[in-house]
């Protein structure tokens, strides 16, 4: 979109290099963490504890001697590393990941379901209905942004508690049928800005609210909706705090509380498996980041426009 | 931007679906989760092992599962279960029975929360005189038992007797002051003067930083007479010699580099890292266990173990001080399959139950009857020692008291602190005091909410008199309990 | 035709999905907080009025101050380093460098990864012998720190670990650092204005609501801080990691006081509501003297 623009501009001297130096370090500080978590999920536990700490693993024999970076014997290795490793921690006797993958995807998929309808309901009565106290009730949909869940955890637990729902999956999904705050503001940001023509004629047409909001509206929020959609499966698939409260059996464990589980069992569990254990719950969202991720970060960046 | 836009739900769509074909290939054919047999009542039971003891307490699940075949028993590994279960049955959806550690009892049996053991079919056999001493302390309440046993220990100095051979030391240490000088001469520094081998250090392994006042004569905490709260005693002058020995020690080690050398064995304990096996720390008070995880991880290791040792004015040879603990198992009110779980609960405490799964786990047997295979089959070499300090008239318990959990809270920061050179008097007096004001409290609400149940009206005359029972019951035990403590 | 509906009951049921949810399951639990937190409550037995007894107990508990200002501390380092630091970074993407789309991903990635692998792999990197933070500091000749062991650490491991997930500050600046009008900069240009006044007196007032935005927003996310502790160090060591939402926690859920929780929670409502008016009080002070 900008890139004539952006070719133009890159003209300057030395300044400028050592400006892009700065910023890919910058760059590569942040991916770091990540990079050498997923190194360690490669390496062999020795390894993950000897005190001279290298990125890659090294697959040193007895005498020391490690293969070359770029030989098949390191290949060989790496290869079969990896497989032990991750086998290990996806078949380790204390969790079921098969499960939590099938808990979570449950869970994830309903709340995405719900969350974009509901949200869209409400954000069309927030942004194409003029009413009076819209706006004041806005600013309240804002404000719920501040109250952290570690102040209602508990009463919530106890409302759901009243309600019977615990022990179900019920306190992770059915709330996001009712719509969230933040889904709420980004798809009314969206609708704000589609003209005011279109479903006012569609109106003249003799066409009703929930008309326009079905037939007009929402076909021409789809990249709104998908951005909203992304950001709540990943919301729900790393969510750790709900499941941890609500959730006790562990037969309704999500990956993330066994990923907590793996990790802090008896004894410890060898470094490289556990990162091998937090990859494989990662993975789904790590795919569709590299798939989405310029939807993705614009989808996030409308949040701090003013309107 | 439609074209990007489409390009964008295509996308999506294509990821989804890809992530739904991924999910399809994970999709469990069978959950591991065993499923009960058709026509047997399903009893779940949470319980916190993992590992080698998990398999065992598996094998005895087993082992009744066999040995009938009405009740079927799905045990499921719980972490963090001592919050999981509260939350779980003040949630109204508890587990049929639940493996949890006897500090939980007071604060269960205070709401109400247990069906007493005592009320069971068939468990009258279960009385004082079926549990050591310590034992049957645990387990009970206000003069009800609230659990029974599912495994328990006592702890004990363990060392490496190929170091103390190479520093020519040729017995374990009795008193304070041998194991510091033992554990001076077996101390080695690297260069910089960070730690290679500590001989000792009173925070590896971290779980019983509270234990130091034990030795030195001290206590944590005195019992209640009839109708008062009880009191926390730990900046007692004994609790304040025992932790003013720790600041000494960290001092010696090095307050930092002594810190630093705990804290990277962390995780490690009972792995193949521990320091205990890696020979980085020849000493360690540590638990029966040990054996179990030393012939797994260390099968070459040469040590021994012996009672702890003691502040010299309080050493007496026929009468070790220890700490007893034990693993409890608890049917909670509202199990939705009581009965049947009382019935696994009264399987576990046959003596031949509770002894395989302590042989299995390398525990000690919490029963005063002691089968001679025990001793004599049991793979834990010192289990003779463990078995002694379980029968010892100077064996610890932790605090009787709801406020436990947060008193061990503040215990391991004030551990923390006294080895960072805070001033002992000053940190003991703030943990007693505060934990002091929450048994005061708390002591003072269960009054209220006991006179509340007594007097409600809202109540039915039923459950008023079932009540009413219960209340006079419990003060009436609550005397007898004060006078057996005392 | 149908009778036309008025059009505030119209809206109102159009946001009912929000309004019922609103209701139910935030203002609904707020309440019953603030009812508990009148009284003695366990989880596993009834609930006993005790009037203010839960608010004095706190003045005289001192774990409540270490933990009221571990959470301060964390609170005002993470938003004041964080905000420099995402806003730094945010002009250097928008200078249109080669290699800005992989560097604008990386920095974003990071608020994808669920906290639970991000205590894990932060676990991992703060240990002292075989972390690859030491093994910086090494290379630099720092250390080595036992981050996660000493008390005088362990609250900024902490903080550099929350640095991390400052994606999101870094790419709403730079979609308010593209909206700056051109013009503006070149008036500055014609002034003769050098880059850092510049930015300060061009750049910055004119990206003021966003700054308002990642400031009260990242405020609000770091005195929620809560699992990070809660996986990696328990509140310890010595408390130093003992956040108000960890004790929050304890309470409720472990030392089965959820009426004393509850009352905990209250304050820090308070203490949310209080910085954000702060914040929006001072955003207005600061848009009038524009104005002027």
């Amino acid at each position: 979109m900008s890139n004539g623009s952006g070719t133009r501009r890159w003209g300057g001297g030395a300044g400028r290099w050592m400006l892009t130096a700065l910023m890919l370090v910058v760059g590569l500080m942040f991916l770091a963490p990540l990079f050498w978590m997923f190194a360690t999920s490669l390496k062999p536990a020795a390894e993950t504890l000897s005190r001279d700490v290298g990125v890659l693993p090294r697959f040193a024999d007895e005498s020391g001697v490690a293969p070359g970076k770029l030989s098949g014997a390191y290949a060989e290795k790496l290869g079969s590393q990896a497989a032990a490793n991750y086998s290990a921690a996806f078949d380790n006797p204390v969790t079921d990941f098969r499960l939590y993958i099938r808990n979570t995807a449950l869970v994830s998929v309903l709340s995405v379901a719900g969350m974009v309808l509901s949200s869209a309901i409400a954000a069309y009565g927030f942004s194409r209905i003029k009413w009076r106290g819209r706006d004041s009730l806005f600013l309240v949909v804002l404000a719920t942004m501040m109250i952290p869940f570690t102040v209602i955890m508990a009463p919530q637990y106890l409302l759901y508690k009243h309600m019977g729902w615990i022990g179900t999956f019920a306190p992770l999904w059915v709330p996001a049928w009712f719509g969230g705050a933040f889904t709420v503001f980004l798809l009314r940001q969206f609708f704000l800005g589609i003209p005011r023509e279109l479903d006012e004629a569609a109106q003249l047409d003799g066409c009703s609210h929930w008309g326009s909001f079905w037939r007009i509206i929402l076909p021409l929020a789809k990249p709104a909706l998908a951005v909203a959609a992304l950001l709540q499966f990943i919301a729900s698939w790393n969510d750790f705090l709900a499941p941890l409260v609500f959730i006790n059996q562990q037969k309704q464990y999500t990956l993330m509380m066994g990923l907590a589980l793996y990790e802090r069992q008896h004894g410890g569990t060898p470094w490289n498996h556990v990162m091998a254990a937090s990859f494989i719950t990662m993975a789904p969202v790590l795919v569709l980041f590299l798939f989405t991720q310029r939807a993705l970060i614009e989808g996030v960046a409308t949040q701090g426009l003013k309107e | 931007m439609s074209g990007e836009a489409q390009s964008l739900t295509r996308r999506a769509a294509l990821t989804v679906m890809a992530a739904g074909g991924a999910a399809w290939a994970f999709w469990p054919r069978r959950s591991r989760f065993q499923q009960a047999p058709a026509g047997r009542k399903e009893v779940v039971y949470w319980e916190k092992w993992t590992d080698q003891e998990g398999a065992a307490a598996q094998r005895m699940v087993d082992w009744f599962n066999q040995s009938q075949d009405r009740i079927w028993v799905t045990k499921l590994t719980v972490a963090d279960i001592g919050a999981k279960a509260m939350v779980a049955i003040g949630g109204g959806d508890p587990p049929d029975i639940v493996g949890l550690w006897s500090y939980s009892i007071p604060q269960y049996a205070e709401a109400g929360a247990l069906l007493a053991v005592d009320t069971l079919a068939g468990a009258g056999h279960l009385n004082e005189s079926y549990y050591t001493p310590a034992v049957w302390q645990l387990l009970t309440h206000e003069g009800k038992q609230w659990a029974g046993v599912s495994t328990c220990h006592s702890l004990a100095l363990y060392y490496n007797r190929a170091m103390f051979r190479e520093a020519g030391i040729d017995r374990p240490p009795r008193t304070i002051a041998e194991l510091d000088a033992c554990a001076e001469r077996l101390t080695r520094r690297e260069s910089d003067g960070r730690l290679r081998v500590c001989g000792f250090h009173q925070a590896i392994p971290d779980w019983w930083v509270y234990f130091w006042p034990f030795v030195f004569g001290g206590d944590l905490y005195e019992p209640g007479a009839r109708g008062t709260p009880g009191r926390a005693t730990v900046a007692s002058a004994e609790g304040i010699k025992a932790f003013e020995w720790v600041s000494r020690t960290a001092e010696r080690l090095g307050r930092v580099p002594g810190r630093a050398f705990a804290s990277s064995f962390n995780r490690s304990i009972g792995s193949a890292d521990d320091p205990f096996f890696n020979a980085r720390v020849p000493m360690i008070m540590q638990g029966p266990w040990t054996a179990n995880f030393a012939r797994v991880y260390a099968p070459g290791l040469e040590y021994a173990a012996a009672a702890m040792p003691v502040d010299e004015a309080v050493y007496d040879e026929a009468s070790p001080i220890t700490l007893i603990e034990a693993d409890v198992l608890m049917v909670p009110k509202g199990s939705p399959n009581a009965e049947a779980a009382a019935e696994f609960l009264l399987f576990t405490q046959r003596r031949d139950v509770h002894e395989r799964l302590a042989m299995e786990q390398c525990k000690p047997s919490g029963l005063r009857s002691v089968s001679e295979r025990f001793e004599s089959e049991h793979p834990h070499p010192y289990i003779a020692l463990h078995n002694d300090l379980m029968q010892s008239s100077r064996a610890r318990i932790q605090p009787r008291t709801r406020a436990w959990k947060q008193y061990n809270d503040m215990m391991i920061a004030a551990f923390e602190a006294v080895w960072g050179g805070a001033d002992v008097g000053a940190e003991l007096r703030r943990v007693e005091a505060r934990v002091q004001e929450v048994i005061d409290l708390s002591a003072e609400r269960l009054r209220r909410r006991r006179e509340a149940r007594l007097g409600d009206p809202g109540e039915g005359p039923q459950r008023r008199g079932a009540a009413t029972t219960q209340e006079v019951e419990a003060q009436r035990w609550s005397g007898a309990a004060t006078q057996e403590g005392a | 035709m149908r009778r036309r509906w008025p059009t505030w009951l119209v809206g109102l049921a159009w946001v009912s999905p929000w309004l019922v949810g609103f209701v139910w399951f935030l203002a609904a639990p707020v309440a019953m907080s603030l009812f508990y937190s009148f009284t003695d409550y366990s989880l596993l037995e009834k609930s006993v009025p005790v009037g203010l007894a839960n608010y004095r107990e706190m003045l005289g508990d001192s774990l409540f101050w270490v933990s009221l200002r571990n959470t301060l501390v964390y609170t005002f380092a993470s938003v004041a380093v964080g905000g420099a630091m995402s806003l730094g970074i945010a002009v250097l993407l928008e200078r249109r460098l080669p290699g800005t789309g992989f560097v604008r991903a990386a920095v974003f990635l990071p608020t994808l990864v669920p906290i639970v692998a991000a205590a894990i792999g932060w676990r991992y990197m703060f240990t002292t012998d075989n972390g690859l933070i030491n093994a910086g500091l090494k290379s630099v000749g720092v250390g080595p720190v036992d981050w996660l062991g000493d008390p005088r650490a362990a609250l900024w491991a902490m903080v550099l670990m929350g640095l991390w997930f400052y994606g999101t500050s870094v790419v709403i600046y730079t979609a308010a650092l593209r909206d700056v009008p051109r013009s503006l900069y070149e008036a500055a240009a014609i002034d003769g204005l050098g880059a850092w006044r510049r930015f300060v007196s061009v750049t910055l007032p004119s990206m003021s609501p966003a700054v308002l935005f990642n400031t009260v927003m990242s405020t609000i996310w770091s005195l929620q801080i809560f699992a990070a502790p809660l996986l990696m160090t328990r509140g310890g060591p010595d408390n130093a990691t003992m956040v108000f939402s960890l004790y929050v926690y304890r309470n409720a859920f472990e030392y089965g006081r959820m009426g004393y929780a509850s009352a905990l929670a209250w304050v820090q409502i308070l203490i949310a509501v209080a910085l954000t008016l702060v914040a929006l009080g001072l955003s207005r002070k600061l848009t009038y003297y524009r104005a002027a």
